[in-house]
């Protein structure tokens, strides 16, 4: 279904610049495909402080669409994206960060099941940084005692009360307002956590925040202040009540993006299951046919040497690979540049793996070609986690055959076994 | 008959590439035996070199139309990706494996990793062959065609890279004998000929390919689109 409003084309000029320094949100003339039909064209949303919007349109009509164009996932044909008054994304293809965090519950929850309940909020904090107790927040959802808990062993139920409280939380550590978008957030919530929920959005609407919410789930419909059918606009009257009281401490967190990645290895060892292992069966099988004291040739032997390091490389970044649960991958990339990975491992694993070899293959150790070993998983990780990203906005990225693009590393790295052996 | 113009220049490709084989094989001159080590083999050259060049055309169509989908959202400009992806894939394994025919007669190895020729050829054989799987295994879509159009647009970089990579890092791969300067052009009247004959022949029978190729994708575009009527939707 294309959904188009003509006469409510923005007028793009002086009165628009007006209206958006006051909103906190502006979709202006937003066009966007999916598949090969026009999900949305020539539409136009201003939300701002205390606005609950309601999107309640039949399925497929592109109300998900709505909050991921807002959220910075989809490209779009036409128009722009505004938060607080700054651009985050156009047709142009410009794709800024927002200014000011915003809060985000996606329809899948975009949680790492290896990813501790404390953990993943507390990485939600981090990003508008800031810290706070959160325990009196999971109590009310009922998750209290599940707080040191892996997400993957909640139920589902339980997961869409961590995905929907990480989408509040922005709102709730700060006293200015906020964004928040949450795509069906009652899915799968049961009475008592509905209600919490419900009761939330009021008094965190009462402090100024923002929401744009697609659901149709009828004690949602109501605390909206504009129910909106991606067509038609009905306003509804709420009486200011209850104010939620901001929990926020600001804390500065630097190279979040590393240390997630890195807490992401630690907790889940995929850089050992993954790259780690690959590396030990290529020494493996090298040595199972291979006496190496009889190898004269020294380009052969740093080969031999390098190829673990290598081979690890190939398999890709394991922390890419674990973000694709869930679409972990576009709850992050919605609210970061620079995704978690690998980056700060990968070298140290490249220089133990080739020091191993050395001492298998050499029978000393050799720092320079460590050091090399270090650099080649390094870049070889950079070069496999660049070409994986780029088939992400596919509607089925583990399908496509992307490890055929990868024999092009070899020559580089062939050459870089000729140049060590020449040292 | 307009209709029939495709399957005329299969046909008509077809035939010339026969021609060029036979030829190759029985009229051309022989090589000095000096020259080479296998000079017999040499003779795959007149299959390889012409499937190069028509492999080189089909990365060209697939630049342009990735370019024209990416840039303009022209459904013309994807049939030609389309098109431009499966005759490059079809020249590159034809390019790819009688080359590697010639190498294990001549050098005595297939492959070589570090010749920086044969490993952008190769790259592209592999990209083509990514695109077309690629293609199968996604819901046709905006969001299939942007990524494999980046693909197409970028990858186009190899092309001109494969091109002058023997003239500056020549490592096992033959030096160009055609437009190589003062000091080339190594080619008897003869053999430039069958060559010239086989660069043809390849020419048209890739141009018919592509036309058929874009004549498939506009029909199953055609069939989504009444499944989607029939489904209801727009």
């Amino acid at each position: 279904m294309v959904v188009s409003r003509p006469n409510a084309r923005f007028d793009v000029g002086l009165q628009t610049r007006n209206f958006m320094a006051e909103s906190l949100l502006s979709l202006v003339d937003l066009e966007v495909r999916r598949g090969m039909g026009i999900v949305l064209t020539g539409f136009n949303l201003e939300v701002k402080s205390k606005d609950v919007v309601v999107l309640h349109g039949q399925n497929g009509s592109g109300k998900s669409t709505v909050i991921e164009s807002c959220a910075r996932l989809l490209p779009l044909e036409k128009g722009s994206v505004h938060h607080h008054g700054s651009l985050v994304v156009d047709s142009e293809g410009r794709r800024n960060l927002a200014k000011h965090p915003f809060g985000l519950t996606l329809q899948s929850n975009g949680l790492l099941g290896d990813e501790t309940v404390e953990n993943h909020l507390l990485t939600v904090c981090a990003l508008s940084e800031m810290t706070t107790d959160i325990l009196p927040m999971l109590e009310s959802y009922g998750l209290a005692h599940r707080r040191h808990d892996r997400i993957g062993q909640l139920s589902g139920g339980q997961a869409r009360k961590v995905a929907v409280l990480a989408g509040l939380l922005p709102a709730m550590l700060s006293s200015e307002p906020r964004l928040v978008f949450l795509d069906e957030p009652d899915a799968g919530l049961d009475e008592n956590a509905l209600a919490t929920l419900v009761s939330d959005i009021g008094k965190l609407r009462n402090a100024g925040h923002a929401f744009i919410i697609a659901s149709h789930h009828s004690e949602i419909m109501q605390c909206a202040t504009r129910l909106h059918d991606l067509e038609v606009e009905r306003k509804q009257e709420h009486p200011d009540g209850e104010k939620w009281n901001a929990v926020g401490i600001e804390e500065k967190s630097g190279l979040l993006s590393t240390r997630t990645g890195h807490r992401y290895l630690r907790s889940t060892r995929a850089g050992i299951a993954r790259n780690g292992l690959t590396a030990l069966l290529v020494i493996g099988t090298l040595l199972a046919f291979i006496d190496p004291s009889s190898i004269e040739s020294q380009t052969v032997l740093f080969g031999f040497i390098l190829a673990p390091p290598f081979a690890a490389g190939l398999i890709g970044d394991p922390v890419i690979y674990l973000m694709r649960e869930q679409r972990a991958v576009d709850w992050w990339r919605a609210h970061v540049n620079r995704l978690p990975s690998a980056e700060f491992s990968a070298p140290i694993l490249g220089f133990l793996l080739a020091t191993l070899g050395c001492v298998l293959f050499l029978g000393e150790t050799n720092w320079i070609l460590s050091l090399i070993g270090a650099g080649t998983l390094w870049t070889t990780l950079a070069c496999v986690r660049f070409i994986e990203l780029s088939t992400l906005r596919l509607a089925r990225p583990n399908a496509v055959f992307i490890k055929l693009l990868v024999p092009i590393l070899i020559l580089p790295w062939a050459l870089v076994v000729e140049y060590s052996a020449t040292m | 008959m307009r209709q029939r113009v495709p399957e005329f220049f299969l046909g008509l490709g077809f035939l010339g590439i026969m021609t060029t084989l036979y030829l190759g094989m029985n009229w051309a001159p022989s090589v000095s035996i000096n020259a080479f080590e296998s000079p017999a083999a040499q003779r795959i050259f007149y299959w390889h070199v012409p499937s190069a060049w028509a492999a080189f055309i089909a990365f060209g169509v697939l630049f342009i139309g990735s370019a024209l989908w990416f840039f303009k959202r022209s459904p013309l400009g994807w049939r030609l990706h389309v098109a431009g992806t499966e005759a490059g894939l079809a020249c590159g394994l034809m390019t790819v494996w009688s080359g590697c025919v010639w190498g294990a007669a001549e050098w005595g190895t297939p492959w070589d990793w570090s010749d920086v020729r044969l490993n952008t050829f190769g790259l592209l054989t592999l990209l083509a062959l990514f695109l077309v799987l690629g293609r199968q295994s996604q819901p046709d879509g905006v969001e299939t065609r942007d990524t494999f159009s980046t693909f197409g647009l970028y990858s186009f970089i190899l092309v001109p890279l494969t091109y002058v990579a023997t003239r500056i890092w020549q490592i096992r791969h033959p030096g160009p004998v055609i437009g190589a300067g003062d000091d080339g052009g190594s080619l008897q009247s003869s053999m430039a000929l069958v060559l010239l004959i086989g660069a043809l022949s390849f020419t048209i029978f890739i141009i018919g390919h592509m036309m058929i190729s874009m004549r498939i994708t506009h029909l199953e575009q055609r069939l989504e689109q009444a499944q989607k009527s029939l489904d209801g939707g727009n």
